[in-house]
């Protein structure tokens, strides 16, 4: 029983930061109909940022979120505005292979300059886990849990309480509808791509140090993040986060109860039921 | 093009494949040959999903390792020679195909390609697990290949000439098979689909066994471009056959070439393969950037790759050449 507590647990806890992945790439799909292959690479971008930052200038992981992810978002604003929108316009096939090819060019230029070493972040707080009510929690993950929290919370304040969050809700439902109304939906397209790069950047920068960091993570984290969306329903964010929670608890407890090694498949396992049988996600809200 | 420029056109193609090795001496500049050949094989078998039938797999690597692994497998622990292996890799590669297809072709569009990427993913997995079967993560290395002997010459395997006849056998399959099906009333279905899958079944074409047929002669391809793979470099683990970046570098040919063409998976293939193997001999690392960037531009400036718009273009002047005469 305790084992299935301590497992529970910390699925949910990493499940909270597959959980931004997966907002990321969904808020992406619901206004502008692609899939960013390259979204694993603005995780691994931010992983990067993390590392460097407590490296170079001794700045905490955790309090230089607030640096990366704002310059994550205009990065994210620039790389839609330069290189993605005039491909949008082509169709989602060309969309996806044209993304295959930026992640492949963001994956292997960060090979290149950082080579293929496997990196690890050390916090000098993180080395005992805390132990609310006798279950071990890693520091590292309960600190990346809260912030994922909050930053998941004030999304959806922007999502709900803003004229402009209404304003990429409207385009995801419909965007015929809110070009009628009078949205310039070109603008919301650069800014939700923004936040999409934003939220993958974050997340980058709190799972940096509870995950080995290598400049081709994101091949093993844009799979995830599609595992994640599909589940939830593409579009969908209530169904991204039910989406990241569950395949962090799945991997969790598959690792103790089915196999170690076989984690990572469980998530393929069940992504591809669900393509199959409820293409909308399990809770049937996406859009197929 | 007419009947008879295109006979002649496969005539001086043949010719040029016979007497290269004779005239090329550097073993490097054999070994890029070769490669491209390799790659023109891998090229043309997701041309035949992707570019004729519209079906964008993330998963060939998969077809690519099942070609591999059983090639090397087979000589490994039932001593068959890796010359009939290749053969036995591309059937093993087509019988795998055929669940996937039925379960996969059950999505389509974008959704097709996600699951083909979980596939991939999921193979990947189970070699690097399945120890007794394919030794993990370890993968296996031929040390001797056997003897061989040709019209009384025994073949010298540690030479390169051997392997390009091979690879170039491999690649008039490749094309031959690609050519037969831009004629066939399968390759007409497969177009039929990839403008429009609904009017395409509205008009009695059973999209599903023309799909999964499909697949089945593009997994082939993808078998003997894996078992020659496992010949030629006598090495196979996980990472090296089943790595993602293979699909993607067997996407980024056909595209590069032009999609749905015969030609196209073999200009992709000089153009790619060249500038990766000049790169990797210089940095080691970091060809795949330009396979990225490559693939960027092309999509951005010419998304019907480069077969297919000289292909345009030479329609064009024949067009304006007809016009003149008729004046």
């Amino acid at each position: 029983m305790e084992t299935f507590v301590q497992s529970l647990v910390s699925g949910l806890l990493t499940g909270s930061l597959y959980a931004m992945i997966g907002i990321g790439l969904t808020v992406v799909f619901g206004v502008m109909r692609i899939i960013n292959l390259a979204h694993g690479e603005m995780v691994m971008l931010g992983m990067f940022a993390a590392y460097f930052s407590q490296k170079l200038w001794g700045i905490d992981p955790f309090a230089s979120v607030l640096v990366w992810a704002p310059v994550m978002f205009l990065f994210g604003m620039a790389l839609y505005r330069t290189l993605l929108r005039k491909i949008v316009a082509g169709g989602e096939l060309n969309t996806l292979l044209y993304t295959a090819g930026l992640s492949l060019l963001i994956a292997n230029l960060a090979l290149f300059a950082w080579t293929g070493d496997y990196r690890t972040i050390i916090l000098p707080y993180g080395l005992t886990p805390m132990r609310p009510f006798g279950i071990a929690v890693p520091a590292a993950l309960a600190l990346g849990f809260g912030l994922a929290v909050a930053i998941t919370g004030a999304l959806w304040a922007f999502l709900n309480r803003t004229n402009l969050g209404r304003a990429i809700r409207a385009t995801s439902q419909n965007r015929e509808a809110a070009v009628l109304m009078g949205i310039d939906v070109e603008r919301v397209a650069v800014v939700t791509f923004g936040l999409g790069t934003a939220l993958a950047g974050a997340a980058g920068v709190l799972l940096a140090p509870s995950l080995y960091l290598y400049p081709t993570v994101g091949e093993l984290l844009v799979v995830k993040s599609f595992v994640i969306v599909v589940l939830g329903g593409l579009g969908s964010v209530p169904g991204a986060i039910a989406g990241g929670l569950l395949l962090g608890v799945v991997e969790s407890l598959g690792a103790v109860y089915v196999s170690a090694t076989y984690k990572d498949g469980l998530g393929y396992v069940l992504f591809l039921l669900v393509l199959l049988y409820r293409p909308a996600g399990l809770f049937g809200v996406g859009k197929s | 093009m007419t009947g008879r420029a295109a006979a002649l056109g496969w005539l001086a193609g043949l010719l040029a494949l016979a007497v290269l090795p004779f005239l090329v001496k550097n073993p490097f500049l054999v070994h890029v040959v070769i490669l491209v050949y390799m790659w023109t094989v891998l090229g043309a078998a997701w041309n035949v999903l992707g570019g004729f039938a519209g079906q964008v797999s993330f998963g060939h690597a998969a077809l690519f390792g099942i070609g591999a692994y059983t090639t090397i497998i087979l000589f490994l622990k039932a001593g068959v020679a890796p010359w009939w292996g290749i053969l036995w890799g591309g059937l093993a590669a087509a019988v795998g195909s055929v669940p996937v297809g039925l379960i996969c072709f059950r999505l389509r569009g974008p959704y097709f390609s996600l699951a083909t990427l979980a596939v991939a993913e999921l193979a990947k997995l189970v070699a690097l697990n399945w120890e007794w079967l394919t030794n993990g993560p370890v993968g296996f290395l031929i040390t001797t290949l056997p003897p061989l002997t040709i019209l009384g010459h025994a073949v010298n395997w540690e030479a390169k000439a051997p392997f390009y006849f091979l690879a170039a056998l491999l690649l008039l399959v490749a094309l031959a098979s690609t050519a037969w099906l831009s004629r066939s009333r399968l390759g007409a279905f497969l177009v039929a689909i990839r403008e429009n899958e609904d009017a395409a079944e509205a008009v009695g074409i059973d999209t599903v066994r023309a799909k999964v047929l499909t697949l089945a002669l593009s997994a082939f391809l993808a078998g003997l471009g894996g078992g020659f793979y496992a010949f030629y470099f006598r090495y196979v683990d996980p990472d090296a056959v089943l790595n993602i970046g293979l699909s993607m570098e067997m996407v980024f040919i056909a595209m590069v070439g032009g999609l749905g063409t015969v030609g196209g998976p073999f200009i992709g293939a000089v153009f790619l393969t060249t500038i990766g193997e000049v790169v990797r001999e210089r940095f080691q690392v970091g060809h795949l950037i330009f396979y990225g960037l490559f693939m960027m531009i092309v999509i951005r400036f010419l998304p019907e790759g480069i077969w297919g718009r000289a292909r345009i273009a030479w329609a064009r002047v024949r067009a304006g050449a007809h016009r003149h005469g008729a004046a």
